[in-house]
């Protein structure tokens, strides 16, 4: 998954003359927590100059230690703007800079595609788009499996449930133990015991949900269908 | 005054599951559930109504035509190519002749109980083998082709311009009644499930709460394997009479599955028999608080099919009719139904076995459970305030 998939593309950039007090109103307006700062370059070209966090902005006229005394609200944000920035390439991995964000320890980064400003990215963005391989696709019901962790077993698997009938419509792993994977399968079934069951039967290890003892001692004297008028 | 009358709608048909009878859906549970009744005397000839015919239109209200006709002509052995996009063909939902007459024939008796109820002719209306809350608009699902309760939800509020809080109590998530209203403030649906994250369908968590105009009308309680009756009786208690009263429903459609019963071969809720009686009581006295009593009574999941399922129903109609039930049940039901079926009947009201809890796995259970319920109670409440 990549940044350029996951990114806000809709990005609010500012100048570094705005005063600190029309930053904050602009910041509590749009309801963002950065601004990347750019400036236009000697030929005319907007560059990323800085950036401000709403962090940054409360620092300013505060009593917390970190506070600027130095600096007031009518000043330019130039005066409180991070920079140098760090940034992201819209073809980064998104699971690298969910790591990049907390190694800096900062709460966004600007994207740039060579010097241009082509979105930001922040933890609810990557956060929604890590979690989504849990997310619910189709009606299905969960399969936890232990497979070797050798070639084909997870095939085998797969084979087995398609012979069974059975679509997966998701497939994640847990491995805890290096010899052991454990995979999660969703089915689209509502009857995962009698899976679980058909499984167990066939020699594979299941976690969840617990298998159905036996194939059902099901009455077959039970009304058949017939055309009704 | 005349008595609170409550009817039971049923017809020969509805006997007959319409995936055949090796299928794990037991359409027989509601026959099994009125003989027992009968054979008690806690169910008079006079109590029994007939099926209407459905108006068409109506099923083309709740499912889209394309999807409709695959059934139909699936049903007809006609050849469908994209049956498994519409959920067809599918181990669940087997493809059978005559499968779309049986499904059909279901969803006009919930919308006769509903129709019973609309028009004063009963106060509760009650249809043992209705409740496929899987079905979708446009997709069969989880041994659910027609979506009855949809269509009784339709014909009350569209047809009879009444607001109808929907109750799921089935151990599994009602998601294709949610995904239907998704986006009505004039049908509330409750479901109160095993989460998703362990059980079928996978849908139902709490964040689940409707969108557009029905923004706060869709109310989710997931609920973590093996809690039991007092942790599952104290997070419905947290959640669902808030919202019922909030919502102030001129009836209420109860889906009654009895599949969160710990016997229950589908699903890991641990709830007793008395536990579910227990909760369906619960719905029973809402709907007295909130709306003179009226309600719509199906059955719903229950594949524990010949012990837990026709006690369960059995008291749920003892409770709607306000009749008494003996503990011992009648030889003669037991005899005929359980030589019919090949199985041996329980012989008593009350189960004899009770869940083997781990008293851990109870209490942890318990306190998530009544922590969501507090939670969804709170996102939600200032959503129920009323403009008007």
């Amino acid at each position: 998954m990549l940044v350029r998939d996951v990114m806000t593309v809709n990005v609010i950039a500012i100048g570094p003359e705005m005063p600190i007090r029309d930053v904050a109103a602009l910041m509590e307006m749009r309801r963002v927590r950065h601004f990347p700062i750019l400036e236009d370059d000697e030929q005319g070209e907007a560059r990323l100059v800085g950036i401000v966090s709403d962090r940054d902005l409360r620092a300013v006229d505060s009593p917390h230690p970190s506070a600027r005394p130095d600096v007031h609200v009518s000043d330019p944000v130039r005066s409180i703007m991070v920079t140098p920035v760090a940034t992201a390439h819209p073809d980064d991995a998104a699971e690298d800079v969910a790591a990049w964000l907390r190694e800096y320890r900062v709460g966004a980064l600007p994207v740039l595609d060579g010097e241009q400003l082509v979105g930001i990215v922040s933890p609810p963005d990557l956060l929604a788009a890590l979690a989504l391989p849990a997310a619910i696709r189709e009606p299905s019901s969960v399969l936890e499996v232990e497979v070797g962790n050798r070639p084909g077993c997870l095939a085998a698997l797969l084979q087995t449930l398609a012979q069974h009938g059975l679509n997966v419509s998701q497939l994640t792993t847990t491995r805890a133990e290096p010899e052991i994977g454990c995979f999660i399968v969703r089915v689209n079934t509502i009857d995962a015991p009698r899976v679980a069951g058909n499984l167990t039967r066939e020699g594979w290890t299941v976690l969840w949900p617990e298998p159905d003892a036996a194939p059902p001692a099901s009455p077959q004297r039970g009304p058949e269908v017939e055309e009704v008028a | 005054m005349t008595r609170p009358r409550t009817l039971l709608v049923d017809d020969p048909v509805l006997e007959r599951s319409p995936f055949g009878s090796s299928h794990p859906f037991r359409a027989e549970r509601g026959a099994l559930t009125r003989a027992l009744l009968e054979a008690c005397g806690a169910l008079h000839q006079d109590e029994v109504a007939d099926v209407e015919r459905l108006d068409e239109r109506l099923l083309g209200a709740v499912h889209e035509q394309a999807y409709l006709e695959a059934l139909i002509r699936a049903g007809r052995g006609e050849r469908v190519d994209d049956a498994r996009m519409f959920g067809l063909g599918t181990s669940d939902c087997p493809v059978v002749p005559g499968m779309h007459r049986v499904a059909m024939r279901a969803a006009d008796a919930t919308v006769s109980a509903a129709e019973l109820v609309a028009s004063g002719a009963a106060q509760r209306a009650v249809h043992l083998t209705g409740g496929l809350h899987h079905a979708h608009r446009a997709r069969a699902s989880g041994f659910c082709l027609v979506n009855d309760l949809a269509l009784a939800i339709e014909h009350l509020t569209r047809r009879r311009g009444l607001r109808v809080a929907y109750v799921d109590v089935d151990v599994h998530h009602g998601d294709g009644v949610q995904g239907i209203f998704w986006e009505r403030a004039d049908v509330l649906t409750v479901s109160v499930h095993q989460s998703g994250r362990t059980l079928f369908p996978g849908t139902g968590a709490e964040d689940e709460i409707g969108a557009g105009a029905g923004r706060g009308f869709a109310v989710n309680l997931p609920l973590a394997p093996f809690i039991d009756d007092a942790g599952y009786l104290a997070a419905f208690d947290a959640l669902v009479p808030t919202a019922l009263s909030a919502f102030g429903p001129d009836v209420i459609v109860l889906q009654a599955g009895a599949d969160a019963h710990w016997r229950d071969p589908l699903a890991q809720l641990s709830l007793s028999g008395d536990g579910l009686d227990a909760v369906y009581g619960r719905v029973i006295d809402l709907a007295e608080r909130c709306c003179e009593g009226r309600m719509v009574v199906t059955g719903g999941g229950g594949y524990d099919a010949w012990r837990s399922v026709p006690r369960a129903w059995a008291r749920l109609w003892a409770r709607l009719a306000e009749r008494e039930l003996p503990d011992e049940l009648p030889e003669t039901w037991r005899r005929a139904w359980g030589e019919r079926l090949g199985v041996s009947l329980p012989t008593r009201l009350r189960e004899g076995t009770l869940p083997d809890l781990d008293a851990r796995a109870t209490e942890r259970a318990a306190s998530h459970a009544l922590a969501v319920a507090k939670r969804v109670a709170a996102r939600l409440t200032p959503l129920w305030r009323r403009e008007d």
